[in-house]
């Protein structure tokens, strides 16, 4: 069948005096408008943000080719080096324990008890709503004279804490709410990477009488080293986008005295609210390089601990 | 043509295949046809007008009755949700499809106008004979939208703050709002404090007054507002400049502290202050305009409007600064399309009484200060009459960033309680440094 058409098509071609459409290159065709979607809103954004990178643009005039002064400017550029800090260490705090807290989570939940499956859906709550939503809640437990407060107040004495109008309270406020919502999210990625351990691999550690401690070191954690690469990138790069729970939570939008101000948050600071699109694509620029070394960095690593 | 069928054939062997790919191409031939184009002479306005429900129905009646008018002019009306507003303006201009008409703050149209997006009033489109006839309809209005003697919108929204007072809670307190509300900021923290409810560490549980904290434009105002009292401008007219690092600037900064930090009777740390009055958590709260009277109502609450404290030594006798939405023409519209955004936008000011009475939009124009909405209530004359010696808050470009300086600098004085003689020079200088960088791209 397939060659009687190729037949015909190199006869037609003949008689049209052209080469014919090689049915091979039919499937191109037919994946060429996701191509092109893909094209204009992915691949196009991207470049065209390196363009605006390199230029002076308000939105309101025409851009200004500047070459590479955005990106010298900001080095010395206070707002910028303060939201990398508060950004690496907000990075931080959003992986080492979420990548942590979410492997034990899913240790214990891996276990048979009573209730587990009641107790894991309650556990996994936090993932399902909006990060608006989270927010905003958080925004009311938060409050100086709310439910934390009579929490640790219970044990002080203390009846107001001004949460997330300290600049130390406050980059960790965002800290915990993000690891809250995080934490079941890569619970489940564990949860899915143990299930692939094969039970007998199990088995023969306890035949040769290791410990639930040796077990999990030396069969479980080896077994898992996809997976405990997978959450460590998305942790890392879901930490290192981080925008609403700031936009949101935080006191003016990265506040007080900017010890929340993300970088997600400057791009969007300077690129609609303060006019300078070429800097917050500048800003675009560093974070993605950031991003891409920082993951790079991860497969590199963990290509080589096992 | 034979073998091409039979290419056709060998790659689509089923005719529901076959008959599928012509139909296919049938649609988007005509799809890619030719649309018939629009009369001439017809001219399309787009408006885009930020959500205001009780508005919109005021909106639609307009455009109908405009439409119904000017035959020859359609109008695209969209209204954008509140919060997407100013995104979605700045894109559309960025993309060159931006509105014929459009609204906006009184604080941020200094960066559309020096972007040259804003088109000067045509008094002729508008059938005013000039600027005169115009503003001489109104009370005031035309200030935070007047740019090197041009002016470049009209008010179709002015406010001033002033206090309101929720009389329940005065009068537990034995104290009456007409009678004993302060009249200047130093009397201010005594006599709410009587109005302050606080726990075994003197943290207050019930605030008797507290500024609007949430609001990124408060600080801005109130300040501002704290110049004017003393004769000062926040923004220098001489020299451009903001002027905090002045006597008057640290006398208003330190009042704001002090309100936290001395006499604890709120700070940035609360809520919403507006929400608070309204749920009756609240004393008093000094950020409500005229439009906070029909709140009071929807909340049922009795209460007492008071004008603003002023320096006991004030140079001038203002209340809080006035602050405007105004609508504006894009400048970078065909010339038919500013003229017919021109006349649109007079019709919709012949309908200010409408507006105020029904959508609570109030602007000080004669027939709305004469109307029976506006002399139904006898506090709404108490607002204007504030308004009257009301200066506009400064517009600049660049405000939200220097805004942003503003209350990082607020910030490590309140709550970080650094002193304000090491705070004030340092923004003041990061502010005008911003300032300066906006200016220049402006101009370049």
């Amino acid at each position: 069948m397939a060659a009687n058409a190729a037949t015909g098509a190199a006869e037609a071609a003949g008689e049209a005096g052209r080469p014919p459409l090689d049915i091979r290159w039919w499937g191109l065709w037919f994946v060429l408008p996701v191509v092109v979607f893909f094209a204009v809103f992915s691949v196009f954004p991207v470049f065209f943000g390196f363009y605006l990178s390199l230029t002076d643009y308000d939105l309101l005039s025409p851009p200004l080719f500047i070459g590479l002064d955005n990106f010298r400017n900001l080095a010395s550029d206070k707002l910028f080096l303060t939201a990398l800090v508060n950004t690496l260490v907000f990075v931080v705090g959003a992986t080492l324990p979420v990548w942590a807290a979410s492997l034990a989570a899913a240790l214990l939940f891996d276990q048979v008890f009573r209730g587990r499956d009641v107790v894991k859906a309650i556990f996994f709550l936090p993932v399902l709503p909006p990060a608006v939503v989270i927010a905003v809640i958080w925004r009311l437990l938060l409050h100086p004279n709310g439910i934390a407060t009579s929490t640790v107040g219970w044990f002080n004495g203390i009846s107001e804490i001004p949460w997330l109008a300290n600049t130390v309270l406050a980059p960790l406020a965002m800290i915990v709410v993000h690891d809250w919502a995080a934490i079941p999210f890569f619970m489940l990625i564990w949860l899915a990477g143990l299930t692939g351990i094969p039970q007998e691999v199990r088995d023969a550690a306890i035949v040769d009488g290791a410990g639930a401690l040796a077990r999990f070191w030396y069969v479980d954690l080896p077994l898992l080293r996809s997976t405990s690469l997978l959450v460590a990138s998305l942790a890392t790069i879901n930490a290192f986008q981080s925008f609403v729970l700031q936009f949101v939570l935080s006191a003016d939008q990265g506040g007080p005295a900017n010890s929340t101000l993300v970088l997600g948050l400057l791009v969007f600071k300077y690129g609609f609210q303060y006019f300078r699109m070429g800097d917050a694509a500048a800003v675009s620029v560093v974070m993605f390089a950031i991003i891409m070394s920082v993951t790079l960095l991860q497969l590199w690593l963990g290509r080589r601990v096992y | 043509m034979r073998g091409r069928n039979a290419t056709l054939k060998s790659i689509m062997p089923h005719p529901m295949l076959r008959a599928f790919a012509m139909l296919a191409t049938l649609v988007v031939t005509a799809l890619s046809a030719p649309v018939a184009p629009a009369t001439a002479q017809t001219t399309t306005i787009k408006v885009w007008l930020h959500d205001h429900p009780p508005r919109v129905a005021i909106d639609k009646a307009i455009v109908a009755e405009f439409e119904k008018a000017n035959p020859d002019i359609k109008v695209q009306y969209d209204v954008i949700p509140v919060g997407e507003y100013g995104q979605k303006l700045l894109t559309a201009f960025a993309s060159g499809s931006g509105p014929d008409v459009f609204m906006n703050s009184s604080l941020l149209v200094s960066q559309y106008q020096s972007a040259k997006i804003l088109a000067p009033v045509d008094f002729a489109a508008l059938g005013y004979a000039d600027e005169k006839a115009l503003t001489s309809l109104y009370l005031t209005g035309f200030d935070g939208i007047r740019f090197g003697g041009k002016i470049y919108g009209l008010p179709i929204e002015v406010s001033n703050w002033v206090c309101y007072a929720n009389n329940a809670i005065w009068k537990e307190a034995g104290l009456d709002p007409e009678k004993d509300f302060p009249k200047t900021w130093e009397a201010l923290p005594a006599v709410m404090e009587k109005l302050t409810k606080r726990d075994a560490n003197g943290v207050p549980t019930r605030r008797g007054f507290d500024f609007l904290w949430p609001n990124r434009n408060m600080f801005w105002f109130v300040q501002s507002s704290m110049f004017h009292q003393q004769g000062k401008e926040m923004v220098d007219p001489q020299t451009g400049k903001i002027a905090f690092d002045t006597p008057a600037g640290q006398r208003a900064v330190q009042y704001m502290i002090d309100h936290v930090n001395k006499y604890r009777l709120g700070g940035p740390q609360y809520g919403d202050s507006r929400a608070d009055l309204l749920a009756g958590r609240l004393g008093t709260e000094c950020s409500f305009g005229l439009f906070g009277i029909p709140q009071m109502k929807t909340a049922n609450l009795s209460y007492t409007i008071r004008p603003a404290p002023r320096f006991a030594d004030a140079v001038n006798d203002n209340g809080f600064d006035a602050y405007a939405f105004y609508m504006m023409v894009n400048a970078r519209s065909a010339p038919a399309n500013q003229k017919a955004a021109w006349k649109y936008a007079r019709m919709y000011l012949d309908r200010s009484v409408e507006l105020f009475e029904k959508a609570g939009l109030f602007v000080p124009r004669q027939e709305v200060l004469t109307s029976p909405g506006y002399k139904s209530d006898p506090n709404i004359g108490l607002i204007v009459d504030e308004l009257k010696k009301a200066k506009f808050a400064p517009s600049i470009p660049g405000h939200d960033q220097v805004v942003d300086i503003l209350l990082k600098g607020r910030d490590q004085m309140i709550q970080g309680g650094q002193p304000a003689a090491t705070v004030l020079p340092a923004i003041n200088e990061e502010m005008n440094t911003a300032l300066a960088r906006a200016r220049a791209r402006a101009g370049g």
